[in-house]
């Protein structure tokens, strides 16, 4: 189902027009593809931003899985320019350092960014029938701190002692002492500012995302007419808005103990490395509190997006309704609330109150119940659909079913007395990756292709999309699934020789199976830039609604000029109306598509 | 023969089911990014600054007689253990290639494929002596090896697997120690320079804690305990469960190491003075100064070489040094001096031990030693302090470099390797070098070598009078402390957490 | 190829017994849950693929009375899990404060201080016969990355640390605490079968944490104390030998 008829009366004339409609904003260079406040631009410049991001993050992956794989032994490239007096084996400083790097990159600047801001950017506007965002200077603003950032985490690798290596988690003392570890000098301060400017532009995209949505609606779009990726985002932006200050505040907190000597996380009279003992009554507890009030929300961050749009692609490669539109909604409502009370089953034993345990535990089991009942309703939107198995609805299946292997085993350490042994160990590892790559990531690798015709006018290569699928799911699961066995065998996170301990002796082998399924994984993202690029240029140009879909963002041009659609869309459906028998021949009916009454009565006698 | 030295064979060390599994591109990264670079031993600034044939000289040397990370050479002169089975050919008489043989050790390490150096008689020193052994039989000792072109005769020594515990050796070091340690043995590696105190620099050939007399190296013994037990306080982390093969071949190795580095410094410490390029450089810039001094005066003065004339004057005379065999003698004499002193500390006579009991730790012995703590014949305070803080006056003072008339950047005393040292605050019960009195005793007796700690001989203190001081230093930690600033935390928490263990 | 549990796969110790019990349980309902659920996904695919182009589709917006039973029946579930863990939890870390049956305060013998430092573990035991005090004492005895236990009933460990955070971790007995800088924390488990179990550091503690590796020696009691004997004349040793007459 290549190019749909246009549905409105005058998109004929629009598409004729189309050009002509932006003629009055005749831009330089600069102002349309650099300091751009379109949201579109500033959506794609997140887009590419990120997916470059995620190589880089993804090659810190790789050396620290090398590692992993061939303790010791010469390390390609890095190991080669940074220790070839040593014979090119890295330094155990260097591992810390790999792994903090790609949790810091892969969370900070690809997941959060390329979800809201991204994604968020492009589709808030052109789904709820508005020219731009409330504020587009704020939102050019939100890309453009994302800059400082990366700076700030690039040049952090080239401090005295080489990156942050406490963990992306930068648990105090280990990241608040300077002599505690090589990684904890500059490099550390530096990491706490790139972070407070990833808060920051989080900050401006939440607060635009929440005024647009409130306000910007097109007539007819009530909160419930609203497709869920737009609900996903509104959740989101409100996750965003109450727990991203108190990372803010940890973060100069911490900022303000290394250089100026305030004590909030520095207990006393504490000696590391020969230095002289540290003053103050601090806790370093504190700081994982404070940490994870906002980094378990966080996770939420990370994942309802995806859950909004998966759900919008899944209806419309099932041409059927999503199943349960208002229990999706309620059950990510529920996940956000719930929440932000979870937060202490990251530190089950790390001696705050054991009752506390109890109480995060049952708050924790039970978010399991919301993410639940959205996994039933996407598989009731499946039932009973016209599956359609193209590269879109394959990363749509990805993402449940990933999704459902990674919720079932987070069970297992939301239980408190079994997290007492798969604390810290793969299986965790394996939990977040089964639900930040395999879920999110699936999803956002979905929603490129899915989305992307709006984006450039022009279709991506289908064929080099289900390799690409195919390659990363086999080379994800090979990846990910044994880590489940290794967090059983008892095997620690973070370590950079796991093998000198004679009980993980024997995992050798599985690691090394792991790793050379990594690089299967990394080696396939190339296929995805390339059919992204190429696709750009030299894709198959597409109509408005290359998909047959309902929402309003398929009534624009492909792609939206400037000011998105050529008249004021109204709407007078729900976004999901796949298949409705008033939809006379069609099998979809878009959101802005008028029934009349009559056709409306006879066909619901029809039915 | 003087320099007989052998090449340890590389290790056959690869992950074949890494290399299998890898199918996908990955073997392209391996190997198609370029030749894998090598670890290499660094040389010491003074060996970089001879003369460029000194230099190459030196560098020859080094890497003949004791070669490269990769490809270790083991130098028969030293006392170290190569490790391998010795034996000698008891009777040629069976079937050719094989032969009936008396061991020295014990036969198990003799597998199929092992390597086989003639030590003596007409296989040695060639280049084609290397045999593999076929098989052994542990009944009849008989060795067939595989060729069976050598035809040894009774008498003849040889080495099965030589070797073996040195690459083991260098195998553990490389991957537990050389993070901080360096290839080297320099302290230098990647993590050292981050650690305080800077981890131990063996290239001059001395370790602090030891079981010697103040001039000797230190034993087998005291290194595995280090390697055992840590070093309290110090980033030396205890390996105590490393394996007791893997910390005898990484004492071995490091204690290779460590000649490896003091012959490399006492021998250019021979070339250093003719043949530094610093050294000349110096020299013409004087005999320039007092030419042009001497001619401002109108004095008659012969114009100094210039530096280039100078280098290739030394460079002349330096090959003179090695045509008389100078060269080969410093070699050899620097080599006899450090195979004689390593030898000499893994015998008795030079090991500490206290020829009287320690004396019971009575008040009153406490109060003796608290005496001798505060006398002029020992002056334990001016560095540990009065109280025992290691905080004494001479922590204020800034210190001469050795050697020199030059005054160290910091306050403070420094060791041997030029890095500040603090002398150690004897009232929180850390004791590096160990915790038995025994280890305090020997601290006291033998100081600590390459620091300011000196050893106190008999006419100094004798026997009681050590064990004394030795009561009086260990009641320090447990005496009524002097209230400070800070409560240690521990303290505070423990008395709110008591309840639960009670 | 043994991927599952350390070892011989038990736990050799109580608490670890009922843990590798609830992650059994676990493990059964998910497995359930998942093949329940990718069986569904699984057959509403096939179905899916099957339907031809001009078939129309089941059009719903959904189902009350399905959305109630998947509400209900899983949150069923997962208070039935949450509620059930309660217990071993509070037995793990929180019955050692409580009083026994009687009023009497419960004893749990302590018998080591365990101090984590980068990177090793220092432990000090008291004396033959004397209890652990807070602070140091002449007679007590250290080791270094080897900690001793008696088997048979609860035993209990001080767990500190010199500087930054560690986490101590028995994968055998599945123990685990974190060591937080400034505390001192209470840690009881005990060791069903005498025997040398693994033990190591779980919580990132700087670049070597993975050099912290260290045993528990569980012995019987007797020969606990004989160790600490044998322990305590070795560390007082004064290496003074009577020359041999």
């Amino acid at each position: 189902m290549s190019t749909l008829n246009p549905t409105i009366d005058h998109a004929d004339h629009a598409d004729h027009g189309g050009h002509g409609h932006d003629h009055a904003h005749k831009q330089s260079f600069i102002s349309q593809y650099v300091f751009s406040t379109d949201h579109k631009m500033i959506g794609k410049q997140f887009l590419i931003t990120t997916l470059l991001m995620m190589m880089v993050g993804g090659g810190l992956a790789l050396a620290v899985r090398w590692q992993l794989a061939r303790p010791w032994e010469r390390m390609p490239i890095f190991g080669d320019t940074v220790f070839g007096a040593d014979g090119g084996q890295i330094s155990p400083d260097a591992y810390t350092m790999l792994f903090t790097m790609h949790a810091t990159v892969m969370i900070f600047l690809v997941i959060i960014p390329v979800l809201a801001g991204a994604f968020g950017n492009f589709l808030i506007p052109l789904q709820i029938g508005a020219d731009d965002m409330a504020f587009p200077t704020l939102n050019m603003l939100s890309y453009w701190f994302m800059w400082p950032a990366i700076f700030l985490f690039g040049a952090s690798f080239f401090m005295y002692g080489g990156g942050p290596a406490a963990g992306w988690t930068s648990y105090p003392l280990l990241s608040l002492l300077r002599e505690a570890a090589p990684g904890s000098g500059d490099a550390q301060t530096l990491w706490l500012l790139g972070l407070t400017f990833v808060g920051v532009s989080s900050m401006m995209g939440s607060v635009n995302y929440m005024t647009t949505i409130i306000n910007m609606r097109a007539p007819g779009m009530t909160l419930f007419r609203m497709p869920l990726t737009i609900w996903s985002m509104f959740i989101t932006a409100i996750l965003q808005a109450f727990a991203l200050p108190v990372l803010t505040a940890a973060g100069f907190m911490m900022v303000a103990d290394r250089l100026l000597g305030t004590c909030f996380f520095v207990p006393s009279g504490i000696v590391v490395n020969n230095a002289p003992p540290t003053v103050g009554g601090g806790q370093t507890l504190l700081w994982q509190h404070l940490f994870w009030f906002y980094s378990h929300p966080a996770v939420y961050i990370m994942l309802l997006p995806a859950m909004g749009m998966v759900s919008d692609m899944l209806a419309c490669m099932c041409r059927k309704p999503v199943f349960g539109y208002k229990p999706m909604v309620y059950s990510m409502a529920a996940i956000a609330g719930l929440g932000f009370i979870v937060w202490g089953h990251h530190m089950f034993i790390s001696g705050m109150n054991p009752a506390l345990g109890m109480t995060f535990m049952v708050s924790t089991i039970m978010i399991a119940l919301p993410s639940a009942i959205k996994t039933f309703n996407w598989i009731g939107t499946i039932w009973g659909g016209r599956v359609q198995f193209n590269t879109v609805m394959l990363y749509c299946i990805a993402f449940v079913s990933m999704f459902i292997i990674g919720g079932l085993s987070g069970i297992f350490m939301a239980a408190v007395p079994v997290d007492i042994y798969i604390h810290d160990t793969y299986f965790i590892v394996a939990h977040f990756h089964y639900v930040i790559f395999g879920a999110t990531l699936f999803g956002v690798f979905g929603a490129i292709q899915f989305w992307f015709p709006k984006m450039y006018g022009r279709m991506m290569n289908e064929t080099v999309g289900k390799i690409h699928f195919v390659l990363t799911f086999i080379g994800f699961n090979c990846t990910f699934y044994p880590m489940h066995m290794l967090g059983i065998a008892g095997m620690p996170r973070r370590y950079a020789d796991p093998y000198h301990f004679p009980y993980l002796e024997h995992l050798l082998p599985l690691n090394q199976f792991m790793t050379a399924s990594a690089f299967l994984m990394g080696m396939a993202q190339f296929l995805l830039l390339g059919n992204f690029f190429y696709s750009m240029y030299f894709g198959p140009k597409c109509g408005r609604n290359p998909w047959g879909a309902n929402g309003l963002e398929w009534t624009a041009p492909s792609p939206p000029g400037h000011g998105n659609f050529d008249v004021l869309p109204i709407v007078y459906h729900g976004p999901y109306e796949y298949g409705s028998p008033v939809s006379g021949d069609k099998d979809f009916l878009m959101q802005t598509e008028y029934v009349p009454l009559a056709q409306r009565v006879a066909a619901e006698e029809h039915h | 023969m003087f320099r007989e030295n052998f090449p340890i064979s590389m290790p056959r060390f690869t992950r074949t089911g890494f290399n299998v599994l890898v199918t996908f591109g990955l073997a392209v990264i391996n190997s198609g990014c370029g030749e894998a670079p090598q670890a290499k031993f660094k040389y010491r600034p003074t060996t970089e600054d001879l003369i460029p044939e000194a230099n190459k000289a030196v560098v020859k040397t080094l890497t003949e007689d004791f070669g490269t990370p990769e490809k270790l050479v083991a130098w028969e002169r030293f006392p170290v253990d190569y490790g391998g089975v010795k034996g000698t050919v008891a009777a040629n008489d069976g079937p050719a290639g094989a032969f009936s043989v008396t061991l020295d050790g014990d036969a198990g390490k003799i597998a199929k494929g092992a390597s086989l150096l003639w030590v003596t008689g007409s296989q040695a020193g060639g280049k084609s002596a290397e045999a593999t052994v076929k098989s052994f039989n542990a009944v009849t000792k008989t060795l067939q090896l595989a060729s069976a072109s050598t035809a040894p005769v009774a008498g003849d020594r040889f080495i099965v697997a030589f070797g073996e515990d040195m690459q083991l050796g260098r195998v553990v070091y490389m991957k537990n120690c050389m993070h901080c340690h360096g290839v080297t043995g320099d302290g230098d590696g990647p993590t050292g320079k981050f650690l305080n105190p800077r981890p131990r620099d063996y290239r001059n050939g001395k370790f602090k804690f030891t079981s010697t007399q103040s001039q000797e190296k230190a034993t087998r013994d005291d290194l595995h305990r280090i390697v055992q037990y840590g070093i309290p306080g110090t980033y030396m982390p205890s390996f105590l469960l490393l394996g007791k093969r893997e910390t005898t071949a990484v004492v071995e190795y490091v204690r290779w190491l460590a000649i490896r580095g003091e012959f490399e410094k006492r021998f250019v410490e021979e070339l250093t003075n003719d043949y530094s390029e610093s050294v000349i450089v110096d020299s013409i810039k004087k005999a320039q100064a007092s030419y042009e001094e001497k001619k401002r005066n109108k004095e008659e003065a012969e114009k100094p070489l210039s530096e280039s004339k100078a280098k290739k004057e030394a460079a002349a005379a330096f090959k003179k040094y090695v045509d008389d065999k100078e060269l080969d003698g410093a070699i050899e004499e620097t080599a006899n001096l450090l195979a004689a002193a390593w030898t000499q500390s893994e015998t008795p006579e030079v090991s500490v031990v206290p020829t009287s009991q320690r004396v019971e730790d009575t008040p009153e012995s406490r109060e003796r030693g608290r005496l001798l703590y505060m006398s002029n014949t020992t002056k334990c305070y001016t560095c540990h302090g009065p109280t025992g803080r290691g905080d004494g006056a001479a922590t204020e003072d800034f210190w001469d470099k050795p050697g020199t008339s030059v005054k160290f950047e910091k306050r403070g005393l420094h060791d041997e390797w030029g890095n500040p040292l603090k002398p150690r605050n004897l009232t929180l019960g850390q004791y590096r070098g160990g915790r038995r009195p025994l280890d305090l005793f020997r601290r006291i007796r033998a100081g600590i070598k390459g620091t300011p700690m000196p050893a106190f001989g008999e006419t100094v203190l004798k026997d009681p009078q050590v064990w004394d001081v030795v009561n009086y230093v260990m009641s320090l930690p447990y005496q009524q402390k002097q209230p400070t600033a800070v409560k240690h935390p521990a303290e505070v928490v423990a008395k709110n957490e008591e309840k639960p263990a009670n | 190829m043994h991927w599952w549990f350390p070892g011989d796969g038990n736990a050799y110790s109580t608490l670890g017994g009922k843990i590798d019990d609830l992650f059994y349980l676990i493990l059964v309902i998910v497995s359930v849950t998942f093949v329940g659920t990718s069986a569904a996904l699984g057959y509403a695919l096939w179905r899916g693929a099957a339907i031809k182009a001009d078939e129309k589709v089941w059009f719903s917006h959904g189902s009350h009375s399905l959305e109630v039973i998947w509400t209900i029946v899983p949150s069923a579930v997962l208070l039935f899990i949450a509620l059930y863990q309660l217990d071993v939890w509070a037995e793990y870390r929180m019955k050692g404060f409580a009083k026994e049956k009687d009023g009497s305060p419960k004893i749990i013998t302590v018998v080591a201080e365990v101090t984590a430092r980068q990177f090793e573990w220092r432990i000090r035991y008291p004396a033959n016969g004397k209890p652990l005090k807070p602070t140091p004492q002449p007679d007590d005895i250290y080791s270094v990355n080897e900690l001793h236990v008696p088997t048979g009933g609860l035993v209990s460990i001080t767990l500190r640390t010199d500087d930054v955070q560690h986490a101590f971790f028995v994968p055998m007995l599945r123990v685990k605490q974190d060591a937080v800088p400034g505390k001192m924390i209470p840690v009881w488990f005990d060791a069903t079968m005498p025997g040398n179990y693994e033990m190591l550091c779980a919580e990132l503690c700087g670049w070597g944490h993975y050099k912290m590796k260290a045993m528990l020696v569980a012995q019987s009691a007797d020969d606990f104390e004989a160790w600490k004997d044998k322990a305590s004349a070795e560390q007082f040793d004064d290496g003074y030998r009577k020359p041999a007459e």
